[in-house]
């Protein structure tokens, strides 16, 4: 199987969120209790990523120039190309975050997880959420179940618009370009984000049709923290010896207490 | 819809209008984002910016209520600026038609108005007619007395200044929109409109569907690929609902109900069977009396007799309005004893719920059928009433949903498509088949052995569904289709239906659907026609005799001709080869018929007589509405049925500055029991919201998030504010009026409660279908303390 993909070319998202609901379907997620709305500039429900939400529509209105934009986005795991989170994963030798090369795609294997918390602690985008009562980590898993059987991701299958779109990473890279295109003609301001974030990219990518500026809570210029190294050395005079989720939390601990220092 | 879902792609500009087809029809928007993928350009109108707006090209806002005023802009912009298809006008429509010359329209009326009775005498708005009885026509448009000339002249006066100062929408948005949209008027280009609740559900609601046909026609868009005037209806099957005559004033296949006044069948067909004198005019509804003896015949079978007039006397004969707003009336004034209602829920769906509450509180027994017990199966156990004051008896019928039975939907697009049971109903839910079959096997019994005042229609009644324990839906649907009552053998279609009583058919239009070659709703083939526009003929089945896109021979000139040659509809090949392409609107030659088969006149009508307030659309004013009405100083739709009684208070706009719309959103449906009772969408949307402007949150002290007290006339509900920029206040003349938007689905029942909307609407309707006005009445609102 070739490298996989998934396009979000967002200018045709219209946050129906068949795709949230589609996730939460096949993953067998349960709902959350919400009230009223989570976030101001749309419907947003639930607040934020978690154990029982890995993929969540947000919801962003702007208006700048005299011109109203109500703009949409999935957010959720994009399946990077070097993944920090199994690089920080502190379980070995198998690691718990587990990189599938082949098809890229970046998935728990829940049997081996500790529930530590450092694949969310080295995630640029926070994306890997523990959950306290199996204390595993939890993210989009790429729907790694259907597409091992010929099957499309759900979000993709229930997208009625064709904004999210999903197949191999080359023909997915192709179609973003051409969805910027699309939209350049129209006189929009389109990115890519996704092609080359990180120096190697993500294997799901984002086409916005309007600057990054419109989102304010997607990282402009995502960066894995650059003490994923040190947090590796910590980790080192374990050797191979069982770790515990609370350990890890204090090497945690130690890595942040250190950050802090040397910003100030 | 004229066109279907697929055609929607064709278009080269998609209207959205009185619809947010993005949130409440999304597969739509596969259709327009690929029409948008090949260029087409999408405007969206609406008083508030939703999802719908957030994709389109140009957004223009718009008062809720003022469709006539902004839409008469339009066309006053596209006939001043010859924007129209003048070939197309002289060929197809009515423009060339001469009318009455004693017709005539002033401050608002129409000729014939008569005050006493809110009724117009129709007796000028008549063609002028040759010695053989054909309309005069001048197809140089010219004649001060022709429709295109009385047209010109009725929307002169929507001048881009005063439509403006009507609707709040800006004279540059009007003038980009009337270019944009106008632009279709070429030949070889098309535009579509998409419409729902948002138009319909006014006092002015047909003649809002009106302008907007007009529109099409003045530019050229009926019957073209891409074009149409399309309907998105709001449940899966609503529209099988209609064709199968789910409303009063009609039986199946738009056969009318009988009046009052048709006391026999001759009376009846000589009232309903409309007469042409031109040879060129196909009017089809002269077919009239072989679709309703047909029907007469499946109703009734071998008791349908030529002697006793096929049984016509069994039906009832309709002397007044049973519409949803008068039932409710009659219930409330104790009128109506019992009521079954089946898959409805109108406690949260109707209009002025609190009175419609009031009226289920007075019955003395009700059925509820449905899949969850809905506020009106539990009236009950409303808040604000005591169950121990009710003696009304409630029964609740588990039903099946649509994908635990069998049997066919009919789409927006009027595809019938045949489903299969996909899963077996949970515990002792039925199919609505089943439990009908019962009630009426019941009722049969009791009619035969107790008699009564005249058990005749029930006891006769043709019913032979099997003997199964479930009634068997394939012979229902081969009743529909009909048969040759000589042979025992299904129709192919319904130029094969008699009026001597030798044909059966449950619904003409569905003749054709079931035949001896098989169930053809059930055909899954997808190739696509010769001309490649996206019909696929052989995937399920379309009324009329699977006719894609209706009128299309108005896609052609005289000669067969198609306008628009790489996207052609129908097209004429020679006499050996006739027609290619759809189903064309009756096979005979370029030329020999007029394209509008379903007039007598055989034209679509720019100069429509046919409705209750006006032949040409005019601007009234909402029942409720914060303005004087700037086109005349007739107020409100003179033409519509005021109620006045008790609970029916309509509010002023002192007392009530605010205008209120009500909608829905893709998170739920309808009445709620479906997604209110789904945690996966409560937790999307969990609780009742209003949404409003940011200065007027500011003028009420209101912040996003606080809870908000909304009254009218009627009553009042609570909500949470959504403060948003999607709604702008409106500034007419200096003036700057607010508007407010609330989703109507909550209700106390459901895992998602809340305040239901309707409790604020009023019991007022459109002129000709008293279709409820839902979508524009006035309000006050306030934070709410405590």
């Amino acid at each position: 199987m070739a490298e996989k993909g998934m396009l979000f070319d967002t200018d045709k998202c219209i946050a129906c969120r068949s795709c949230q609901v589609a996730c939460k379907q096949w993953n067998e997620l349960p709902a959350e209790k919400t009230t009223f709305f989570a976030a101001k500039g749309g419907y947003q429900n639930p607040i934020a990523l978690s154990p029982k939400t890995y993929n969540l529509i947000k919801f962003y209105e702007v208006e700048k120039e005299g011109r109203l934009r109500w703009l949409f986005r999935s957010h959720r795991c994009l399946h990077c190309v070097d993944p920090a989170c199994v690089t920080a994963c502190p379980v070995e030798p198998v690691k718990a975050m587990t990189h599938d090369k082949e098809l890229g795609i970046v998935y728990v294997n829940k049997e081996l997880c500790i529930g530590c918390g450092a694949c969310n602690e080295y995630c640029p985008w926070s994306i890997p959420q523990i959950d306290d009562n199996t204390e595993k980590s939890t993210k989009c898993t790429f729907c790694i179940d259907r597409v091992t059987n010929g099957l499309e991701p759900a979000c993709a299958k229930a997208c009625p618009t064709g904004g999210i779109k999903y197949g191999d990473y080359g023909k997915i890279l192709k179609m973003a370009h051409e969805a910027k295109e699309r939209l350049e003609e129209k006189g929009r301001h389109p990115q890519i984000y996704g092609e080359k974030e990180l120096g190697t990219g993500t294997r799901k990518i984002y086409v916005l049709p309007e600057p990054i500026d419109f989102y304010p809570d997607l990282p402009r210029d995502p960066k894995v923290s650059e003490d994923l190294g040190f947090f590796r050395e910590l980790l080192k005079p374990f050797g191979g010896l069982a770790l515990t989720a609370s350990v890890i939390g204090l090497l945690i601990g130690r890595v942040k207490e250190v950050r802090e220092k040397q910003k100030v | 819809m004229t066109n279907h879902w697929i055609d929607i792609r064709n278009a080269d500009c998609i209207m959205i209008i009185g619809s947010n087809a993005a949130e409440n029809h999304p597969i739509s928007f596969k259709w327009v984002t690929k029409a948008m993928e090949n260029g087409a350009k999408l405007i969206s109108i609406d008083p508030r910016f939703t999802r719908t707006s957030s994709r389109a090209d140009i957004y223009a806002p718009l008062r809720s209520g003022t469709d006539i005023a902004f839409m008469g802009g339009i066309i006053n912009y596209v006939l001043q600026n010859g924007l129209y298809n003048e070939d197309y006008l002289v060929d197809h429509t009515n423009a060339s038609f001469l009318v009455n010359p004693d017709f005539h329209f002033e401050d608002g009326l129409f000729s014939g108005y008569n005050k006493d009775e809110r009724k117009y005498d129709k007796g000028t708005w008549q063609y002028q007619l040759d010695e053989k009885g054909i309309p005069k026509i001048d197809k140089t448009l010219k004649d001060p007395n022709c429709v295109f000339q009385l047209l010109k002249e009725h929307f002169s006066r929507y001048t881009l200044e005063k439509v403006s100062g009507t609707t709040g929408t800006s004279p540059e948005m009007i003038v980009k929109i009337a270019k944009t949209y106008g632009a279709t008027g070429q030949n070889g280009k098309s535009g579509t409109i998409m419409y729902a609740m948002g138009t319909t559900q006014h006092t002015v609601g047909t003649q809002n569907i009106r302008t907007y046909a007009m529109l099409q026609l003045l530019l050229g868009n009926m019957g073209v690929a891409g074009g149409g005037i399309n309907a998105l209806r709001g449940e899966s099957n609503v529209q099988g609902s209609t064709d199968h005559a789910i409303l009063f004033h009609i039986l199946p296949g738009y056969l009318k109900t009988p009046r009052s006044e048709n006391q026999t069948l001759d009376q009846y067909l000589e009232a309903w069977t409309p007469r042409s004198n031109d040879p060129k005019s196909a009017n089809w509804w002269q077919h009239t009396p072989k679709y309703m003896v047909s029907l007469l015949k499946a109703f009734w079978g071998d008791k349908a007799k030529i002697d006793n007039e096929f049984c016509y006397q069994y039906l009832p004969k309709v002397g007044g309005n049973y519409s949803h707003i008068s039932l409710f009336q009659a219930m409330y004034d104790g009128l109506t004893k019992g009521l079954i209602c089946m898959g409805q829920n109108p406690a949260v769906g109707g209009p002025n719920a609190y009175k419609e509450r009031k009226a289920l509180q007075r019955l003395d027994w009700l059925v509820g059928v449905d899949l969850w017990e809905t506020e009106t199966a539990a009236f009950w156990d409303d808040p604000d009433v005591n169950p121990k004051e009710i003696k009304t008896e409630v029964f609740m019928l588990p039903a099946a949903a649509s994908m635990e039975k069998e049997g066919s939907i009919t789409n927006s697009g009027r595809w019938s498509q045949w489903r299969y049971m996909a899963v077996h109903p949970p515990g002792d839910a039925k199919s609505d088949l089943w439990i009908l079959d019962r009630l009426y096997k019941e009722l049969k019994k009791l009619y035969a052995s107790e008699g009564g005042s005249f058990p005749d229609p029930i006891v006769n009644l043709n019913w032979d569904y099997g003997q199964g324990e479930e009634p068997d839906v394939h012979t229902v649907a081969r009743e529909i289709n009909g048969y040759d009552l000589k042979t025992g053998k299904l129709l192919p279609s319904f130029g094969k239906l008699k009026d001597d009583g030798s044909t059966s058919s449950g619904n003409w239009l569905y003749c054709a659907s079931y035949t001896e070659k098989g169930n053809m709703a059930a055909r899954r083939d997808p190739t696509d026609a010769a001309n490649n526009i996206g019909l696929h003929p052989n995937w399920s089945w379309c009324w009329p005799v699977n006719r894609r896109i209706i009128y299309n021979r108005a896609s052609c000139d005289l000669e067969g001709k198609p306008y628009a040659p790489h996207k052609w509809v129908v097209k004429w090949t020679g006499p050996e080869t006739k027609w290619a392409g759809d189903v064309p609107d009756g096979g005979w030659p370029p030329g020999e018929k007029h394209s509008f088969i379903m007039k007598p006149e055989g034209h679509a009508r720019l100069f429509g007589f046919g409705l209750a307030d006006g032949p040409f659309p005019e601007h009234y004013e909402p029942v409720e509405s914060p303005v004087k009405n700037p086109f005349s100083s007739i107020q409100n739709n003179p033409a519509i049925v005021i109620w006045a009684k008790e609970m029916d208070d309509i509010g002023d706009s002192n007392r009530y500055p605010i205008i209120a719309t009500t909608y829905r959103v893709t998170e739920h449906w309808q009445a709620g029991q479906m997604t209110r009772n789904n945690p996966w969408l409560v937790e999307l949307m969990p609780d009742m919201f209003v949404e409003m402007s940011k200065s007027l949150a500011e003028e009420k002290n209101i912040k996003n998030g606080d809870k908000v007290r909304i009254t009218t006339a009627r009553g009042g509900i609570t909500a949470y504010a959504v403060v948003t920029d999607r709604f702008k206040p409106f500034k007419l003349n200096g003036k700057i009026l607010q508007e407010i938007g609330i989703p109507w689905h909550y209700g106390y029942k459901g895992l998602a409660k809340g305040c239901s909307a309707n409790c604020l609407t009023p019991h007022v309707g459109d002129a000709n279908t008293m279709i409820p006005e839902f979508k524009a009445f006035l309000c006050d609102l306030e934070k709410e303390v405590g």
